[in-house]
This record gives C-alpha cells, structure tokens and sequence, in this order.
C-alpha cells in the first residue's frame, strides 16, 4: 500500500470575524492566496495534482457554487485539476486529507491539495437559511444544542473548574504570543495585503481578567468567551502527496499519515469527539497515547480541551506547543488543516516519532490524523 | 445655491465637536482641527478623541455612525492650511478674545477668498472680535451661534455684522436645508437673544427662591410645565449646562451690559455656587450639582441640594396644592396668595418684562425673540406668546400694582394682543404680530416652509372628530392629523382614516399624514386595551384589531397616493402608518420601529407583514425562506428602535425611494410636494406574496430565543412573546413551496394578537407602561 505524506502547509493570517482585517475580504479570494503560496512553496507541477478537496462547514453563499472547483481558477491553475468542496462541519479539511490518504493508498492519484476556508463574517453560522427538522427536534433536542452549551456540559459532566478552563486559556494565549513573537509562526503563514500576521491573539489576557467575564452561554454556567475559540475568518491548505510521488520529486516531506479516524458520540458531548476518534487511531498504529510526541488538540473550548486531554491521558506539555484555536482562532472549516500541517511541522523541526491532531465536531463526532516522522 | 460643499470646524471641544457632527449628518465633508497634543505621538489626537467621543455621544451626536467618515480629524499647526478648500470655517475655540483674534489672522492668511468664516462665541459682539482684522475679512465673517447638543437644537443664532448679504444668503440656505436648523437674525448685542433673556430668567428664578426660601423640587415644578417649560425646569437645566459655566457668563453678561440694565442690577455675589463649584459639583458632568444620584444605595436615590445651608437630602415629590399645570391656567398660579404664586409670579413678572423691554434691542422684532426661546430652551411658548395667553392688559395693570417696571412696549400695545389674525393680500386670518412701533405686520414664512398651525388658523377642519383631524392644504391635497393624547392611535382614528379615503376619492389628489405634536404618534391606545382586556371584552379587542388592519389596507390600495411625514417618535401603530405609506418624507430626527414586544404584543396592524415584504424585497439580500424572516424576527423581537430617519433607512422602514427632509419646518411642504408629485400617474401597489419557512424556521427561531435565555439576555415573557413572532415570521406551517398572501399574514397577526393579549404577562407589561412610561422585564 502505497503511504500518503504530508509535503507542505501553509495558511493564511487568522483574524476576528466582522472586527478584523479580514472580513471584506471573499473567502475564496482568502482561500486561493494560500492554495497559490502553498504550490509555489512546495515547488510541485501543478499539471500533475489529481484533485483539489477544500473543506467548509457552511459552503453556500461566497462559500457555495463548489468552491473547491472556483478555487483552481481563482488560484491560476490548470483547468485539468478538479475540485470537490468538503463539508464535515469543524472537521472539513482535516477530512480531505483522510479523503486524499485514502485515494493514494488506493492508487486513485499522487498528489492532493487538501485546503480549507471559512469566512465566519461573510457567512453566518448556520448558513442563510437554517431549517431544522422539527420532527428530529422534538425526539431529541439535544441534536441542535448549540456549540457553546455542550461546552457547558462537558465542563460539568467532566468536572472541569472554571479556574481551570482560564488557566489552560491563558497558557494558549501565552504559548501563541511567544511563538508569534519568536517568528516561529511565519514560515506557515502567507502574509496578505490586509493583514500580515494573526489578528486574535491576545497576549496580554490574564487569569484576572478573565474571571471578570459573564458566561457567554448559560447565565449560570462557566465557559465564558474567553475560554471559547473566537469566531474567526482565516484558510490552510496542506499539499498530500504519495510518498514515492514526494521522493520521486524532491518534494520537502514533513511527515508520513499513519492513521486516520472518525467517530460518533453524543451530540450533547460533541467536545468529546476527539476522544473515540483518536483512540481508534492509535489502536490501528498500535500505539498508545505515551507514545505520542505532538499533539494538535483543537481548542474549540477550554472545557472540552482538557477533559480530552484527561481522558486521553495526554502530557500537557506536548499539546498544541504554538498555542490553539482559543488563542490563534478557529475558522471551521481551516483548522483541520491547520493542525494537521502544524502537527506534520513540529514533528519535523522537533525530531519527535509520532504526533496527534485531533478536533471535535458539531453534532457529536470527532476526527484523528497520527502523523509519523519520515 | 448650495456651494458650500466642504467645512472646517476649528475646536474640538464638545460644541466644534457637535458642530462637526451636524455638518457630517448632512453628508458634508468636515475638517475637524485642534491643537496638537503636548504629550502624545499621535499630533492630532485631540480631534480624533473628539471624533470617538461624537461616536459614544448619548443622546446620539450622529443621525449614523457611518457619518463620522465625513469628518476628518485633524491639528491646527499641521493641517491649517486644508482650509483653503473650505467654503465655510467655523471657530469654536474657548471665549478667549486674543486666542480668536490670532486665529482669524491664521485664517486669514490661507483661506480662499470669499468663503465664509464664523464665530460659535456665545457672549463676545461681533464688533469686537473683528477689531484690527482687513475689512476684506468682516466682509466674509459673521456669528453663528450653535445651541447645546447641536444635533438636537435647531435654534441658530446669526450676527450679520459686515458680512456681504449674499454670502449671509448662502449661509442661512445651508444651515436651514442641510443642517436643519432655524435661522434666526440677532443684533450684535451681549449674549444674543436666547442667551439674554434666558440667562436673565435662570438668575432671577435661583435669586428668588434663595429670597423667599423655595425648595429646588419646588421651584423646578412650578417653573416647568405650567410655564410650557421643559420638565427640567431652572435646577435641572442648569445641572445639564453645568454650573462652572455660570461664573464666566454672568461675569461676561455683566461686563457687556450698561449699569442699569436688570440683569446687572439682579446679580449678586451667591456663596453657594462657588462653594458647590469649588466641591466638584458642577452638575450632570461632575459629581452632582442641585441634584445629585446617591450610587450607594441600591437603586441610587435621587437626592438635592439645600439652597441655604448647601447640605443634600433625598429629593421629594413637591406638592403644589390644587395647581392646575396647563399653561393657558398660567394667571391662576400667578394670582395664588401663597408662597408658589408669589415666586412663579414674581419670576415670570420680571422675566417677561425683560423680554418686552428687550425687543428692538436684540432683535428686529418679537418673532425672533419668541423662536429663539422656543428652539433654544425649549420653551413650549415664546415670552411674547406668554404675554397673550396671560392678556397684555392683565399683565401691565398687574407689572404696575406690583411695582414692576412697565416695559414701554407693554405700554404702548394698549391691551392689544401681540400676535392677531388679520386679512392680508387677499388671504383671510393671516397671521401677524406687533412691531416695536405698535403695528400689526404680516408674518411671512420662508418658501418652503408650510405650517399646520399657520393653516389650522385660518381655516375649519374638513372633518373631525375626538382624536383627529382633516385639513385642506391646497392643491387637491388634504393633511391627515393626529389629535389624541400623544398622538395615539384608537378607533375614532381609524374611523376619520376611512372617510378621508371615502373624501380624497370624491375630488383630491392625495392624503398626507402629517402633525406638529413632538412626537407623529407613540402607537396604539395601550389605556383603551387595557381597558378592554380588564372586562374581558375579547372580541371587541379584535375588533379594533381587525379595523386597523382593514383601514391600512385601505390606505395602502387607495387609488391615490398616501405619504406620511413623521418628526419625532413613531412607534409601533405610528410605524404601521409609515409601512402603509406610499412614500415616507420623514424629518431626520424620526425615531421608529415595531416596538410592540416591549409591552408584550406583537404588531398586528400589519407591521409584520410590512416589514417582511420590504426584507424579501431588498435586492442583493440571501434568497431563501429564511434571511428576511429572520431580520425582520430580529427587529421585531429586540423592539428596535431606528434613533434617526437614516437608521430607518437601513432597517427598510425608510425605502430607497423615501426622502429625508432636514428641517423640521418644512417637512410638511416636502411631503406635499411629493404627495403631487406621486399623483402625477398614480397606480396604487401590488400586494405581496410571501414563501416563508414554516415549522422548521419557527425551530431555528425557537432554538436562537432559547440560547438567548439560557444566557440571561431574554426573560421568560420575552421567550414567550418571541415565540408568538417566530411564528408569524416563519408563516404558521406554512411550507416554503407555498406562497402566502398578505391576508394569510395579516390573520396570523390578529390571531397571535389575540393569544398573547391574554397573557398575565403581558397584562402587567401593559399595565407598567401605562403607570411608568417604562417597559416592564418579567
């Protein structure tokens, strides 16, 4: 079978929805910068990538119409690459890296662009006309809580303090801050007109402080926005191409997909996704979580962040080392590649053998990438 | 005409402030220039402070905070010379003579020739402040004398001086159609008119209640309503303008006025300002003033100040035994043998003399002085028109017994009134008023200025009946006014609505809806339905809802044009007006919106219906079931409340098509015009057709209004009502592949309507606003 790898990442400047830089700017224009950064960086014949798979979770309006397809255009290339638009809601685009794995194990292709964009100014949440099935409602609501109030309930199911959600809010925003400071950031990023570097961290953001905010969900409850990913318009793309295709053209090889996985959970714990979902990942490496050396554990909200990481029995000191999506944004669609091509990354520049990325979905799901070191 | 297309405010303090802002609402570009900071890199970080401060104004310094892109923040040593492409340049730099002075000269020297440049001085003549500058300058220079909060005052005072008449011309056309402000003509004398006489009035109010040992509750209640004055009365207007501003203005006034004048006869050293100012006290901006807030305590408790030891206590509710507050019952108070009669007349006494012996010297004539206090301090009536609802003989025989001087004006008017109807150029009962010699003289609008009031002296209504009127403004045109208490809107309404429509058919061109109260109308008769809902009468409940909904119809698809032309609050039925309009010519200072949830209701005059027409309608919205339910959902279930006509633009009260007129004076001439204009080729409107979600949006509904109560943001009566609109939004369980029509929409209404008004909750919300005038959050 032949093995997929990661050949390049790169994203764009993460901002704040409807307050930052980018919200004039049309998620595709966004989304086509990044995809032309990324082919030009990792130095690939555009005529030989097979298909073009953009993640989005809410793909209608400037985000409809197959972006996936408008994206080739719009990013100068040849009319002979297809485009699919991906939706699995937070994880699209770690999806279409699954999605891309899997063709080349099959022989389908040897070289993917697996991107993901959301405009969460331009697109509501919920997309233009949100029309839940009453009949699924009234079976079980529970279906269509909303993000921030299964937050609320991991937090009291899992036990986990609002101190403690401000604590690990505070350390992302801090561990974000250096690595932005340090330029540790800047090989992934392709600086825009707009905006140059990411627009959401907030480094000064104290413990204090946050305990000052009212929660954001439930009146009573403890996730507040502080110790919630911000709603944020930003893009990723990663290049995954055979592995033999990558040597074969000199390509630069960040890490090798070992496994992949999705999973199902209750819709009322969709923070808990990453737990099922990893475990399947791990047991077909057969490895266990202490074997891991990077985790990118998407920061959807502090409460679900931790109690994963309890339940997963993760080291706190491998997780998300340049901060998470409470510090640096989450664009729903973006951040599963983002984290894939961040974990791929740091495997590389720390010399580590296996890393972990992982998000969980709206719904009641999550998803898993381990990465191997090439 | 207009060829001021650019201006310059020098001072950003809060009057150039202001000033920038109202030449920005007018959508003109606005050089806004202080000096440059001592102590920041940023050098023109004054004004752009100034320009945030505009955007946190409340009341609301912008009609749109989009407007503040007109204005361009700026630094005197930077950027002075961009005046050079500035038609008009405003100084508004403190009342310093020398400072102004070498201003000018700055000015002068990089303006182009010919534009205008004005001073916003509220006490220094214009003789002075033109002193030693070239006579090419005082032909281009005059005073313009903003009023505090400048958005909100529509008095402007003007000091011509040498200023060439033409660029006076171009001046009064800009300020009285772009900014909307009324004109008004001073002599170059101390303090201008409003000023003069108001100030006189503030002193001689707070030197009297010293004297003869009024409480400050006291004084403000008799010198407010049954004066036509503002609730704020003397003390509380005084906290608002800030009490540190006295000391340099009775200074300045006192400087500037001859020996014997009054006023300088009247001020007196007073201990208890300097010790209230020396303590932070200076009013509303400080930490109190007469009226202070005690924080502490929980809900803060409103305490005032003692006029003889200067100590707080809490405020109390001053009773007035037996007064009668309505201004025409004036002569009542005044004659009372009592301590509240004694001050109010003693007051009034001297203050109206004042104005008497003032007319002439301030101005050309009585009506200036009676505008500027009317659009300067918000006086219900003028001192002149006091002075005829008290009787010019009463008031000399009772100026004389009491030893009052007699102004010789009073003299000479020989019990005469001040204002009369007289026949004048063909035209019977025009209205004219006495000239300082004692003869009668027309009063002659401006073009473009058509008054009600004017008409409604002059002629009968059409028809009539207890809470509305129909007059006949020419042309073929007939005005529809409201007359009810605060305009509100009840059966006989509707019932004078439909025989307007029957008489318009029968030989006019067109209706326009159209009054001169403060506000066009707060909505419907909340005291009438509670009445109703407290027998029980239901079905006479939907009866009036059903009327309404029948009579607006009627309006809408009357075959001829409607236009209605709201000032001030037109809430929830008062709305429902303006969405069965044919065209909406609104005064910019129009504040409306579909507020019925605020006191548990839903709108059911066809507000919804209305409202979702114009959201489906709109080009380049998301198409689909749910984008313009969804907005709509939104601005019905917050109560929101457009703060300007522009804002009522964007929340589609206000269509494309429909017009802003900036002055209020001439809203009604405007609606007229476009009432004609509309009637040229009338076709009356086709109705619309509605694709709504049905059950699955009212779920996306239900689902946002429950997060809004998990979090804290919506009460348990708010969910409640919301869901009543939700599901009038969402069109009942309607499927989106069926159309609806506007009768499907207007039934959904009545029958939420009716479900809701039943609702305890919504009974007491009714209830609380009818006692408060404050919405009720349970």
């Amino acid at each position: 079978m032949e093995h997929a790898v990661i050949a390049g990442y790169c994203r764009s400047p993460f901002d704040f929805a409807h307050k930052g830089a980018l919200a004039r700017v049309r998620p595709d224009t966004l989304a086509a910068k990044v995809i032309r950064g990324l082919v030009r960086n990792s130095g690939i014949n555009p005529t030989q990538i097979e298909d073009l798979l953009c993640g989005c979770a809410f793909p209608e309006g400037e985000q409809g119409l197959n972006m996936a397809r408008m994206l080739v255009f719009l990013s100068r290339l040849p009319d002979c690459i297809p485009g699919a638009t991906i939706n699995r809601w937070c994880g699209s685009s770690m999806q279409t890296v699954h999605m891309a794995s899997g063709s080349i194990a099959m022989g389908a292709g040897e070289a993917f662009i697996c991107a993901g964009v959301e405009s969460m100014s331009r697109i509501p949440m919920m997309g233009y006309n949100p029309l839940p099935n009453p009949k699924l409602y009234k079976e079980n609501a529970r279906i269509y809580m909303s993000m921030g109030e299964t937050a609320e309930v991991v937090a009291e199911h899992y036990n986990i303090s609002r101190d403690a959600q401000e604590a690990f809010a505070v350390s992302s925003q801090q561990k974000a801050l250096h690595a932005q400071q340090e330029g540790l950031l800047s090989d992934e990023i392709i600086p825009l007109e707009e905006l140059q570097q990411d627009g959401c961290i907030r480094g000064e953001t104290s413990a204090e402080g946050l305990a000052g905010l009212n929660p954001a969900f439930v009146s009573d409850g403890s996730v507040t926005a502080g110790t919630s990913s911000p709603l944020t318009d930003g893009a990723a793309a990663v290049l995954v191409c055979a592995e033999s295709y990558a040597r074969r053209h000199n390509l630069p090889i960040l890490a090798r997909i070992k496994t992949v996985a999705v999973a199902g959970c209750a819709p009322e714990v969709m923070g808990m996704g990453p737990v099922a979902a990893s475990r399947k990942a791990l047991q077909r490496a057969g490895l266990n979580s202490s074997d891991l050396d990077i985790i990118e554990l998407n920061e959807a909200f502090a409460s679900q962040a931790l109690a994963c990481s309890r339940e997963l029995e993760l080291d706190p000191d491998k997780i998300n080392l340049h901060g998470g999506a409470i510090a640096l944004g989450h664009p729903l669609g973006a951040s599963g590649a983002r984290i894939v091509g961040k974990a791929a990354s740091l495997l590389q520049q720390t010399g580590g053998q296996y890393a972990l990325a992982t998000q969980c979905i709206g719904g009641g799901q999550g998803i898993a990438t381990l990465l191997e070191a090439i | 005409m207009n060829s001021i297309k650019q201006v310059a405010v020098i001072g950003a303090g809060a009057m150039g402030a202001g000033i920038a802002a109202v030449i920005a609402n007018a959508g003109v570009p606005v050089l806004l220039l202080d000096r440059v900071s001592d102590t920041e890199t940023e050098r023109s970080c004054i004004a752009k402070a100034a320009v945030s401060r505009l955007l946190k104004a409340s009341p609301e310094a912008l009609t749109h905070k989009r407007n503040s892109r007109f204005i361009s923040p700026l630094n005197i040593d930077d950027h002075l010379h961009l005046i050079a492409d500035c038609d008009w340049i405003i100084e508004a730099v403190s009342e310093n003579l020398s400072l102004k002075q070498t201003l000018y000269t700055q000015i002068d020297a990089v303006r182009k020739p010919g534009s205008i440049v004005s001073s916003n001085t509220s006490t220094l003549p214009l003789h002075y402040l033109v002193q030693g500058l070239p006579d090419s300058f005082a032909a281009d220079f005059c005073i313009t004398h903003f009023f505090n909060p400048p958005r909100y005052m529509r008095l402007l005072e003007t000091v011509a001086g040498e200023m060439r008449p033409e660029a006076m011309q171009q001046l009064e056309h800009f300020a009285d159609l772009k900014l909307g402000k009324t004109v008004i003509h001073c002599k170059d004398s101390p303090g201008f008119i409003a000023n003069r006489l108001g100030i006189f009035w503030i002193y001689c109010a707070l030197v009297e209640a010293i004297d003869m040992g009024l409480s400050i509750e006291e004084a403000d209640a008799l010198l407010s309503k049954p004066c036509g004055v503002p609730k704020t009365g003397v003390f509380g207007l005084m906290d608002l303008v800030g009490i540190d501003l006295m000391p340099a203005i009775v200074g300045a006034m006192c400087q500037a006025l001859p020996e014997h004048d009054p006023f300088v006869q009247l001020q007196r050293h007073l201990p208890l300002i300097d010790n209230m100012i020396s303590q932070g006290y200076t009013g509303r901006k400080g930490k109190g003033g007469f009226y202070r807030l005690d924080r502490r305590q929980n809900p803060p408790v409103k305490e005032v100040i003692c006029l003889n030891d200067g100590e707080y206590s809490p405020a109390r509710r001053p009773k007035v035994p037996g007064a009668d507050t309505r201004v025409h019952k004036l002569s009542n108070l005044l004659t009372r043998d009592d301590k509240y009669g004694q001050y109010t007349w003693r007051v009034m006494a001297q203050t109206l003399s004042y104005a008497a012996s003032l007319a002439g010297e301030v101005a050309e004539d009585i009506t200036a002085i009676d505008a500027a206090m009317r659009l300067g301090y918000n006086w219900k009536y003028g001192p002149f028109e006091l002075m005829d609802i008290l009787g010019t003989g009463w008031l000399a025989e009772h100026l004389q017994t009491d030893g009052f001087s007699l102004p010789a004006m009073l003299a000479t008017t020989a019990r005469r009134p001040l204002y009369t109807l007289q026949d004048y150029q063909g035209n019977t009962d025009k209205l004219h008023f006495m000239d300082v010699y004692g003869r009668y003289q027309p009063l002659i609008r401006p073009e473009g200025v058509l008054l009600l009031s004017d008409i409604k002296r002059q002629r009968q209504p059409l028809l009539k009946n207890a809470s509305a009127a129909v007059w006949d403004i020419d042309d073929g045109i007939l005005c529809f006014e409201f007359t009810s208490k605060m305009n509100s809107l009840d059966p006989d309404i509707m019932s004078l609505l439909h025989q307007s429509i029957a008489r318009v058919k029968r030989g006019y061109k067109a209706l326009v809806i159209y009054n001169e109260g403060e506000n066009f109308s707060v909505g419907a008769n909340l005291g009438l339905a509670m009445f109703t809902a407290n027998i029980a009468a239901w079905q006479d409940i939907e009866a009036m809802v059903a009327a309404g909904q029948q009579t607006f119809k009627a309006l809408k698809y009357a075959p001829f044009p409607v236009v209605s032309a709201p000032s001030g609050l037109a809430l929830g039925g008062g709305c429902e007006v303006l969405l069965h309009s044919d065209a909406i010519q609104a005064h910019t200072e129009t504040y409306t919106g579909l507020v019925e949830v605020g006191v548990g209701l839903v709108p059911a005059w066809g507000g919804c219906k209305e409202m979702l027409a114009r959201w489906q309608q709109k080009p380049d919205y998301p198409q689909g079931p749910m984008p313009a339910a969804a907005k709509v959902f939104e601005l019905i279930s917050t109560a929101a409340v457009a703060k300007s006509a522009e804002q009522a633009r964007n929340n589609l009260i206000l269509r494309p098509d429909d017009n802003i007129t900036m002055n209020r004076d001439r809203l009604l001439a405007d609606a007229k015009a476009s009432a004609l204009k509309l009637a040229e080729d009338y076709q009356p409107p086709q109705p619309a057709t509605y694709a709504l979600p049905g059950s699955s949006g009212k779920l996306a509904f239900e689902m946002a209004v429950n997060g809004f109560v998990r979090n804290g943001k919506a009460t348990r009566h708010d969910q409640t009502v919301s869901l009543h609109v939700a599901d009038i939004m969402a069109g009942g369980d309607t499927d989106p592949s069926e159309p609806l029509t506007e009768d499907d929409l207007l039934q959904l209404e009545r029958q939420h309507f009716m479900q809701i008004i039943r609702h305890p909750d919504t009974l007491a919300r009714i209830e609380h606003m009818l006692l408060t005038g404050k919405p009720l959050r349970n």
